[in-house]
């Protein structure tokens, strides 16, 4: 039997529940941003992103076609996800120094937010 | 890419054939290559925002509703994007199953889902442009914080808008927006200014900015600082009437003496050298007088001015949670306070418009495939572009957390 005879298989299934799957998780972001979980905001940002990778994965794996790959699917997809949480782990230590290592000057001129403390009402200069 | 002979049992050369190292065509290759690329791209872009976002002093990030970001059009853009990812993928299954009909039908809702997605894009654009949230100088009107700065940039700004708007006087419309611009720099930062000035206390100096920054663009603040800031006004404008009452007053007892004292010149000036020393003081008392009604006069000018604000542009609501502020209820585009605002307005442009501009690069790709016949001899080239447009949905699915619901 000639291979271009042969009918190729199809994933109608799977995709229309991948298409679900992510409109569910799309909806559970939205969910996330507006529920007590943002109480704690790093927790609710990191919920926020483990569901944005989730989807970044079924999307990968489904409907790029990962998942029906060879091998070779790892030889381009590993190189870059390493190189690119590499190249977020490097920016780290600016997070974390940014406010700490400021000097006066810029500290005297970042944005300021208004302090609860200033904002009560005092008697105007009157 | 190795090629290896496919010889035959004596050794000999016939029937020579290519096999690619890796077992897939080149073009997906070199697509995934590519993406690979952009992978680096992004991953670069959304680290830098990262590291504004989370490096930000404290509370200053906007949040979206301070930067006229819609949560919900966020969300309606990234259920398209995943409807049009959806769409591609049964393109190239039908191309797969040889039926171009079904695949073309495919590849054009694909189309049409990203040209909504593009419009939505274009609404929320539209949103900040028309909202004075341009990325960076000379069109920003944002600033990072209300100081003597910002005070300078509101002056000028209102300078500028005045100077252009006398020019077309004749214009109703123009002469009300002309005379709202006058009272505010009058009644507004004039007021703010001269408060300033004259106190050293910076909590006060603060305060005074704070709460103008307020008035005119009041989403940069919590409801619980607008309360603050319109009780703060109010008590203010209980003083500044008071403080006219008092001026007035003096003002009246002032032209009334100073009336009264001009008849007595004026008869004493009648009876000539006999009331000459009488004449003198008179005339000097008057003189006086008229010293401290012309002082009156230019101080009284002050609280008017305020007064007149508060009532014409309703400065004690202008905050709250029914008004917008000025800039809002008047269609004026005032510098205004947004925290951080320039920073994310620059990185939120830059991070959506990139994108959009990929998402623009897949629509005219789809555009010069449809009229191809997209049976099982395109399939490739299909699967290749779903590759490209699958990336881009990516890129959004990371970027509708970060920049709507952070």
């Amino acid at each position: 039997m000639n291979e271009a005879d042969v009918k190729p298989k199809s994933h109608r299934t799977v995709f229309t529940i991948v298409f679900l799957m992510l409109c569910g998780l799309t909806g559970l972001s939205y969910w996330i941003a507006n529920s007590h979980l943002m109480d704690n905001q790093l927790t609710g940002w990191l919920a926020m992103m483990a569901v944005s990778v989730a989807k970044a994965m079924l999307v990968i794996t489904f409907f790029m076609h990962l998942w029906w790959e060879k091998k070779w699917k790892y030889v381009l997809t590993i190189p870059a996800l390493l190189m690119g949480m590499l190249l977020v782990v490097l920016l780290v230590p600016d997070v974390a120094d940014r406010i700490a290592t400021y000097s006066k000057t810029r500290t005297d001129n970042a944005p300021q937010a208004v302090e609860a403390e200033s904002t009560k009402p005092v008697e105007s200069s009157h | 890419m190795t090629s290896t002979t496919n010889d035959n049992a004596h050794g000999h050369g016939h029937g020579l054939s290519y096999q690619s190292a890796i077992p897939v065509s080149r073009g997906k290759i070199a697509m995934w290559l590519f993406l690979s690329t952009e992978i680096m791209f992004f991953t670069a872009l959304i680290g830098t925002y990262i590291v504004l976002r989370f490096g930000a002093p404290d509370g200053t990030w906007p949040t979206p509703h301070e930067v006229h970001v819609v949560e919900w059009l966020g969300a309606l853009n990234t259920f398209v994007l995943i409807c049009s990812s959806v769409a591609i993928v049964f393109s190239l299954e039908a191309a797969k199953h040889d039926d171009p009909g079904k695949a073309k039908r495919w590849l054009l809702l694909t189309l049409l889902l990203g040209g909504v997605f593009l419009g939505v894009k274009g609404v929320e654009y539209n949103s900040k442009f028309s909202h004075g949230i341009h990325p960076n100088f000379p069109r920003s009107a944002i600033y990072d914080r209300a100081d003597t700065t910002w005070l300078s940039g509101l002056k000028e700004s209102i300078r500028s808008q005045v100077g252009l708007l006398e020019k077309d006087k004749e214009d109703p419309q123009a002469k009300e927006q002309l005379d709202r611009l006058l009272l505010i720099q009058s009644g507004m930062v004039q007021w703010t200014e001269s408060k300033v000035g004259r106190t050293d206390d910076p909590n006060m100096q603060r305060m005074a900015m704070e709460s103008l920054a307020c008035q005119i663009y009041p989403d940069s603040f919590s409801h619980e600082e607008t309360a603050d800031f319109n009780t703060y006004t109010l008590n203010e404008g209980k003083e500044v009437r008071q403080q006219f009452a008092d001026f007035e007053s003096q003002l009246s007892a002032g032209n009334t003496k100073l009336q009264e004292l001009q008849k007595e010149i004026e008869t004493l000036k009648a009876k000539g050298d006999e009331a000459k020393e009488e004449l003198a003081t008179k005339t000097k008392l008057a003189n006086e007088i008229t010293v401290e009604v012309t002082r009156l006069t230019s101080e009284i000018a002050a609280p008017r001015n305020r007064i007149e604000a508060m009532e014409e542009l309703h400065l004690v609501s202008a905050g709250d949670e029914h008004s917008h502020g000025i800039n809002h209820d008047h269609h004026l585009k005032l510098p205004m306070v947004i925290p951080s605002g320039n920073t994310w307005v620059n990185t939120y442009f830059m991070m959506t418009g990139l994108h959009a501009i990929h998402v623009l690069i897949g629509l005219i790709v789809f555009v010069v495939m449809l009229p191809m016949n997209l049976g099982a001899a395109k399939a490739g080239l299909i699967e290749n572009v779903a590759l490209y447009w699958h990336f881009v949905d990516i890129v959004w699915i990371f970027l509708f957390p970060l920049l709507y619901l952070f």
